[in-house]
């Protein structure tokens, strides 16, 4: 079961670099195309989104990236498929799926999970079912055998945290900053000290997000104790960056473009152990 | 659609709908609103600043009609809660001054709002100048084109219009991009909701506000009219006019509670905004509710003639009382609605807003329909006026005002 890819990758790497895909853009095709640049380039986990068109907790990078995959059919079923195909391709790599609730809650839960597992997930996060509603979902999640995540932000207090972090199989997802997704400059101390303090407080694995966009931010978050960084925004605005390149054909311009973006992070990352 | 039928909600849930389905970035914000809305909201100096300002500076009480022509064109006894006579044109201003006041002791400096037609941007951007509040009103491109005077009135008012171009650049996506800027200024920020929906507390912190028309109109019908209406009658897209007026007869259970949606151009035409009767349980907004949305759980895109209606949502306890079948919940068409707006106005006097015009609407078909015998005594929530609504009615429906009026409005 794909659940266990995620705990052999923590026990076999300290540091992880996890690219934020939304699956399906700029199509289903070429979103393929990114998983298996990334992975060539040194990612040894993918985060991935199915898309939807109200993404309330995210900026406008991964908006217009949920919208791009909305325009290219990336429906859940077709979603689905793409992490099929990223599975086949890379069998122990973990996979772990972001989705918004009422895409969950409109397949119902046990299906949208036994889907879930079907096509290689390790672990499911979705942002917008709080901790306190998310009691049915984490009992389908733990029965099924597939990972729970919960994300955690700059305001979640020590208390909250350490009950989050109860429930957790799969990883806490730390949001680096009070807002919405967007690549940001600057600001790695204040991020530094928040991921300390966090993973100071729980065991489970710390995954890092919102808003890095360069190598010395995921070198910060490495530093005070993350394991896993993940880099959205910056990757979106790069496939915005290859689109407007020139024509879409298969892609070209937009991997040109991501390998652009994800190269100099993922030096950083095989920097660590 | 197969949907996770067995999901109730915890927080503030009324049956299964409700709860907060929100990123945990929000907490500290809501936690802070539903203690303030537990201890500030409940004290009796907030009770008398609440009171004092509705009634000195937003007009209340408002008047009881009794609308004796156009009773006869419904062939019942229609009396009309007159919410559109409240300071701003709508019901609406009842929550703002309540929210406003509560944000102010809460120690807030900025609010922010959503808006679709620009009504609550409006009653937002009154008391924002009112109260000394940092405003910013969030409200779909599309939005700020069609309602163009109703930006106007807000930057009058001093609040900074914030044009939504994500999405469909319409209210949902108002409502995503303000829960966007609430996460990241949740400090200074309190996040003026302007209908019964959205994650706990809002949906009863709004109804809360709004509990006013009922209980008036309650009072008002007792010393006028004797006894209680057969039906109370209200329009609904949130939900918010309908919730204030319904909630004082909710225990009344001679008194049936009639919810009218945007049936659009109908119901089987998918080009509408009947969230209950056609929608299915869903996660809007913070909020399991009944939604529109397709099989994958994709919000959809309704469709009214009456913008304050066209929400793919609803508030949850609307869901819940249609669900327990303490309120029935019906439909009419734009063209329905729109023969409404001109009959009460030439048979009154009063241009109700399209949105009440639903109600009215209904209230003229229900003795055909079977649903009330001839006669019957009925309370009707004309939940605002009718003065946003002339352009779009001049455009749409010109050529049905005789005399001077453009045939065909093409000279805007």
């Amino acid at each position: 079961m794909s659940r266990a890819n995620l705990d052999a990758a923590f026990a076999a790497k300290k540091h992880h670099l996890s690219p934020f895909l939304v699956l399906g853009d700029p199509t289903p095709d070429i979103s393929f195309e990114l998983a298996k640049k990334a992975i060539e380039l040194g990612a040894t986990m993918l985060e991935v989104g199915i898309a939807y068109g109200d993404p309330s907790a995210d900026g406008p990078a991964i908006q217009r990236a949920n919208l791009r995959a909305i325009a290219a059919k990336a429906t859940t079923p077709v979603a689905l498929g793409v992490m099929k195909r990223i599975h086949e391709a890379f069998p122990a790599l973990p996979m772990n799926l972001l989705v918004y609730g009422n895409l969950v809650h409109a397949r119902g839960f046990e299906a949208f999970v036994q889907d879930a597992l079907d096509v290689g997930a390790s672990s499911l996060l979705v942002p917008d079912i709080l901790f306190e509603e998310g009691e049915q979902l984490r009992e389908v999640c733990k029965r099924l055998g597939l990972g729970h995540a919960e994300l955690a932000g700059p305001l979640t207090d020590a208390k909250r945290l350490k009950r989050l972090a109860s429930t957790i199989d799969a990883y806490l997802y730390l949001v680096a900053f009070q807002g919405v997704t967007g690549a940001r400059t600057g600001g790695s101390d204040a991020i530094g000290e928040l991921v300390k303090r966090t993973a100071d407080r729980i065991e489970v694995p710390v995954c890092v997000g919102f808003g890095l966009s360069s190598a010395e931010h995921v070198a910060s978050v490495y530093d005070a104790g993350a394991r896993v960084a993940v880099v959205g925004s910056h990757l979106a605005n790069a496939i915005e960056a290859g689109i407007n390149a020139g024509p879409l054909g298969k892609g070209k311009h937009v991997v040109a473009a991501f390998e652009k973006a994800f190269a100099p992070l993922a030096e950083t990352v095989n920097r660590y152990a | 659609m197969s949907h996770e039928s067995s999901l109730m909600p915890r927080k503030g849930a009324f049956g299964a709908y409700g709860g907060r389905y929100v990123s945990e970035l929000l907490v500290p914000a809501l936690d802070e609103l539903e203690e303030a809305r537990k201890t500030i909201v409940r004290s009796s100096s907030f009770k008398r600043e609440f009171r004092e300002t509705l009634r000195e500076w937003a007009g209340r009480p408002t008047a009881l009609t009794y609308a004796a022509n156009f009773s006869k064109r419904c062939n019942m006894q229609v009396y009309l809660k007159r919410e559109d006579l409240l300071h701003g044109g709508a019901h609406k201003t009842n929550n703002v001054v309540g929210q406003g006041i509560l944000a102010k002791r809460m120690g807030k400096t900025r609010i922010i709002a959503e808006t679709g037609a620009g009504q609550h941007g409006v009653a937002t951007a009154m008391v924002g100048a009112r109260l000394g509040f940092e405003t910013v009103v969030y409200m779909g491109a599309r939005d700020v084109e069609r309602q163009a005077p109703n930006v106007k009135r807000m930057q009058l008012c001093g609040a900074t219009v914030i044009p939504v171009t994500t999405g469909s650049q319409t209210l949902k996506d108002a409502i995503n991009e303000a829960l966007r800027d609430w996460t990241a200024n949740l400090g200074n920020t309190h996040y003026l909701l302007g209908t019964v929906c959205g994650p706990d507390p809002f949906p009863r912190l709004v109804r809360d506000f709004h509990r006013v028309i009922g209980k008036e109109a309650k009072q008002q019908w007792a010393d006028r009219v004797g006894g209680l209406p057969r039906a109370v009658v209200a329009c609904v897209g949130g939900g918010s006019n309908a919730i204030g007026i319904f909630r004082a007869f909710l225990k009344d259970h001679d008194v049936d509670l009639v919810g009218v949606e945007p049936g659009g151009r109908g119901l089987e035409s998918g080009e509408h905004g009947a969230t209950l009767q056609k929608g299915t349980p869903g996660l809007l907004h913070g909020a399991r509710t009944s939604v529109l949305q397709d099989e994958f759980g994709q919000i959809l895109e309704p469709h009214s003639v009456a913008a304050g209606l066209d929400y793919p949502g609803v508030g949850p306890e609307h869901a819940h009382l249609r669900d327990i079948g303490r309120a029935r919940y019906v439909s009419v068409t734009d063209d329905e609605a729109i023969e409404a707006f001109e009959t009460l106005a030439r048979t009154e006097g009063i241009i109700p807003a399209f949105e009440s015009a639903h109600a009215l609407a209904y209230a003229m078909k229900a003795v055909a329909l079977g649903d009330y015998e001839p006669g019957t005594r009925i309370l009707i929530n004309c939940s605002g006026r009718g003065d946003k609504d002339l352009d779009t009615y001049r455009k749409l429906y010109g050529h049905r005002i005789g005399g001077a009026a453009q045939a065909k409005g093409t000279e805007s």
